[in-house]
Formats: C-alpha cells, structure tokens, sequence
C-alpha cells in the first residue's frame, strides 16, 4: 500500500485536482471572500470621486486570454463601479490580444446595468468609449501625458468616430483631466510604463492596479511606496471587490469572480493536502532506505 | 451564418482546442501536437496582420496618403491636408536600414538604426527608472519608533517598520561583495537576508501556483458552463 501511494502516478493528481475545481462550479458553491484592504482603498478611491467634476477614468485592459481568469472579473468590478457612478469611461490597451474585451466588457455590464435599472440608460459615447489596441508603448504613454489636447492625440475610437463628436471627450484637454487610471494586467513591463510615464512634473493621477498573483509581491512594493492607490490582488481582489458592491447594491447580479475564488481556494487545499502527504510519504521512505542501508 | 450560429461554433471549437492542450496531461499525443502548431500558426500571422492594421496603416500610410480625412454632407473636410506629413518617409527610411542587417556589403549601415534605437530606449530607460525608484527609494525612509498624535507609540507599526527597515538592509548587505565579510555580526546579517529572500521567493512560488491554478479555473467553467451550453444546444 506505501509502495502503491509513494509511486502514485502523477495523473492521479491532476485529476483530483481538476475535480477540485470543478465541483465548486458545477455546483455554483460560493463562499465569502476574505477582506482584502488593498481592494477596499481601490473601492474608496471611486467611491469617493465625485461624477459633477467632470474628467474620465482612463482604464487600460492590457490583458489577453493567458490571464483572463484574473484580469477580467477585475475588470469588470471596476467598469461597473464606475458607471454606477455615472464616471465616463475610456477604455483602451497597449496588449493587442485584449481588443475584445474592450468591446465585450462594457456592453456586458451597460446591458446588466439596464436590466437592474429599468428606465436608466447607459449608452456608447456617453458613458464609455472604446480606444482600441495603442501601440507604441511608453512613447504612446508619455505623448498621452505630454498632451495639450486628448482628443487630437489619440484622434478617433475603434469604429473610426471622431472624439470630438463623443460627449465623453468634450471637456477633457490634458492628463489633469484623467481622475482616474485603472491598468489590468499581468505583464509587469505594460504596468511599468504607466508607473513611469504617465505623469507630468506637477500632476500624477490617482492609480489603481489589477494584477495577476504572480505579481502581487511585486505589486506590493509599489502599494507601500504610494505609487498605487488601490490593488485589486489577482481574483481575490476582485471577489472582495464584488462583495463591496453587492452589499452597497442588493439588487446586483453577481459576477463569476466569487465562484471562481472559491474554486481556487478549494485547489488550493487540495495541494496543500498533496504538499504534506507527499512530504510525510517522502519521510517515511526516507527512513525505511535509511533503516535498509544500515542493516545492509 | 448568423450570429448565435458563429458565437456557438467559436464556443465549440474553443472547447475543443482546451482539451486537446490539456490532452498532454495524459501523454504526449497527435491530438495535442496539431493543435499545438496551429496555435504557433495562428500566433505567428496574427503579429503581422495586426502591425498593418493597428499601426502602419492607420498611423503612417493613411495619414500620408491623405485618406484620413473626411468630406462632410455640405462639402466641409474634417480636417486640411499638411504636406509635412510626407517628412514621416524619412524616419521610416531610417528604420528601414535594420534590413540591411542581412546584406554583408551594407550590413554597417543596420548599424545606425540600432545605435539610434539603443540610444532612444536607453534615455528613456533611464527617465524611466528614477520615476519609478525614487518614490520607492523615499517610501523605505520609514521610522522606526511610530508616534501617534496624542504621543502614544504605535508598536505594532513601529516593529512592521524596524522589521522592513531591517530586510531592506540585511537583503543589501547580502549582495555588497565589495569587501569580504569577516565579523560574526556581518555573516549573521547576511544569513539573515537570505533567509528573508527565501521566503520571498515561497512567496513568488506560491502566488505562481495560484495563478497557474485560477487559468485553470477559468478553463474549466468555460467547460462546464459555455462549452456545455454550446454542446447541450447542438445535440437539441
């Protein structure tokens, strides 16, 4: 029986973990997440931004299919806070994969939003536009900064309509006018940029971040140095984040970031599990060899 | 094909390319390996087609060629043409000479678009690093006995604080082989920093493993909800 277990075939392992994952969604089985702070400034952040003063979020889903799992759910807690606060939003990415979900995003959560508030309109132009895939990386960040006028430099959206002609551009001129920049992603270099360029000698704009858990201890640094203002970590950040918004808002439809965090959580104790049987397994191996070489 | 039509056979297909990946899992097998070169396939044709639509048409080209600007109903014109533009032809030429890379006769000439790139990434690389380090560097001044308004200390943040400020050090002081380290004290600051970089690196491994795991969350509720969903409609 030892034997069998220490040369446990891998693939038996994988399989337990694929039913760890899979049975908390299978059978939608969510817990409450655990309170992160660092989401809860992120929140406070656009809790606290006023719509009547005018400017955008600038939001930057710099994110493709590789980390979709995590950015997405962030993401979209964000997008959807901020047009519940009637905040305009410009989307745009520096990552060319994430083109879709620029499109995809906003009209999932405007479409959510309208059906929770009948009557209510959230609309194209108006509360968010789309800028599309901007390539040039920290030259396109700093010329962003360096602008006198937004609209002029990045010109059109993606189905090629003037930013003149969206109300969501009429009266932003400069960086000063970004309230906001909120950046998903989990290539550190894509964050960096942002971090470094996109400021002015006299104005940085209020920054929160939605990154990978690879990059959490890394993102931590800059959370500590106040270059973030608020840090939604991997898909915990963004199911605590939810559960703000669903106790401030009863009626909301729930998002998948809880199932999701609470099927992680459950992977997470099944390796864990593994971590310490194949540890003890180990042990006791060790020590039988070790007994079979002294008695030989 | 219409529109639910298109969004159930990407859904399918999705599906089953998720699989085939996850098929190595097993073993080894052909199943994996077409699908496999098809996303290098697909990936490989992807960088070029979105290099002309996303930056050389409508950024160079069409401005140059004037096609950016729109004539209104009543005659007007979006905006006026700028003979200028047609200066982008010499910085394009420019970056063009990285070609001659391939030539032996002309290859000196690749020398300068790369001299010039170096140039440019390396000034601002260095605008870049003191943007971002400098708020760090300041942020790690911390101090180490934290006072309250009302002039009680605040343990725990003062040791949060004598505990960073001793990392930041011990961690240093690891890596300074400027001199050899001969006191008793420097090796046990020393030994200290990289303990505490061991568990850094847990760190890192740890959050590795939960990203790793949350794609495969992800993957899987794409399979059990939209990919289910797609299959249950078809075989209705």
């Amino acid at each position: 029986m030892r034997n069998a277990l220490q040369n446990l075939d891998r693939r038996v392992i994988y399989l337990f973990v694929i039913l760890a994952v899979a049975l908390p969604i299978a059978f939608q089985y969510r817990v409450t997440p655990a309170r992160l702070p660092s989401a809860e400034k992120f929140y406070d952040v656009i809790e606290s931004m006023d719509p009547k003063e005018g400017g955008i979020a600038l939001v930057s889903l710099d994110f493709g299919p590789n980390t979709k799992a995590e950015n997405e759910p962030q993401a979209k807690v964000v997008i959807e806070h901020l047009m519940r606060r009637r905040i305009p939003i410009a989307l745009l990415t520096q990552y060319a994969l994430a083109e879709g979900f620029l499109k995809s995003v906003p009209e999932e959560i405007a479409a959510d939003l309208m059906r929770e508030y009948p009557g209510e309109v959230w609309e194209y132009g108006k509360d968010w536009v789309n800028l599309g895939f901007r390539p040039g990386n920290l030259l396109f960040v700093q010329s962003l900064a360096k602008s006198k006028d937004m609209a002029a430099e990045l010109k059109r959206d993606v189905f090629g309509t003037s930013l003149k002609n969206l109300s969501v551009f009429r009266n932003v001129k400069t960086i000063r006018d970004v309230r906001l920049l909120a950046e998903f992603t989990g290539l550190v270099g894509v964050f960096d940029t942002y971090i470094q360029f996109f400021q002015t000698e006299d104005y940085v704009p209020v920054f929160g971040h939605g990154c990978t858990s690879i990059t959490i201890p890394e993102a931590y640094i800059y959370l500590d140095s106040g270059q973030l203002d608020g840090l939604l970590e991997g898909i915990a950040g963004a199911a605590w984040y939810s559960e703000l918004l669903s106790q401030k808002f009863s009626g909301r439809k729930e998002d998948s970031s809880m199932v999701i965090n609470t099927a992680l959580g459950v992977a997470h104790l099944t390796i864990i599990f593994f971590v310490l049987f194949g540890n003890i397994m180990g042990a006791l191996g060790g020590r039988k060899a070790g007994s079979r070489r002294v008695s030989s | 094909m219409s529109a639910n039509a298109w969004i159930t056979a990407t859904v399918i297909v999705g599906g089953i390319s998720t699989l085939a990946v996850y098929s190595f899992l097993i073993k080894e097998n052909p199943f994996y390996r077409f699908f496999e070169h098809l996303f290098i396939g697909i990936a490989a044709g992807f960088l070029p087609v979105l290099t002309l639509k996303s930056l050389l048409w409508p950024r160079v080209f069409e401005p140059m060629l004037g096609l950016d600007i729109v004539q209104f109903p009543d005659g007007t014109f979006s905006g006026e043409y700028h003979s200028s533009i047609l200066l982008y032809f010499f910085p394009m030429t420019f970056g063009m000479l990285y070609y001659c890379i391939y030539s032996k006769r002309f290859g000196w000439l690749a020398k300068l678009a790369i001299g010039f790139a170096l140039g440019a990434q390396g000034g601002l690389a260095f605008k870049g690093f003191f943007a971002e380090m400098l708020p760090q560097l300041g942020s790690s001044f911390k101090p180490l006995v934290v006072i309250d308004q009302g002039g009680h200390a605040l343990i725990w943040q003062s040791l949060e604080n004598c505990f960073f400020v001793f990392t930041l050090l011990a961690v240093m002081y690891y890596f300074f082989f400027s001199f050899k380290r001969d006191g008793k004290v420097g090796e046990v600051v020393a030994m200290s920093g990289r303990w505490l970089m061991m568990v850094c690196f847990g760190a890192f491994f740890g959050s590795t493993v939960m990203a790793r795991l949350a794609l495969l969350v992800e993957r899987v509720q794409f399979l059990l909800i939209d990919w289910y969903q797609a299959l249950s409609n078809i075989l209705a």
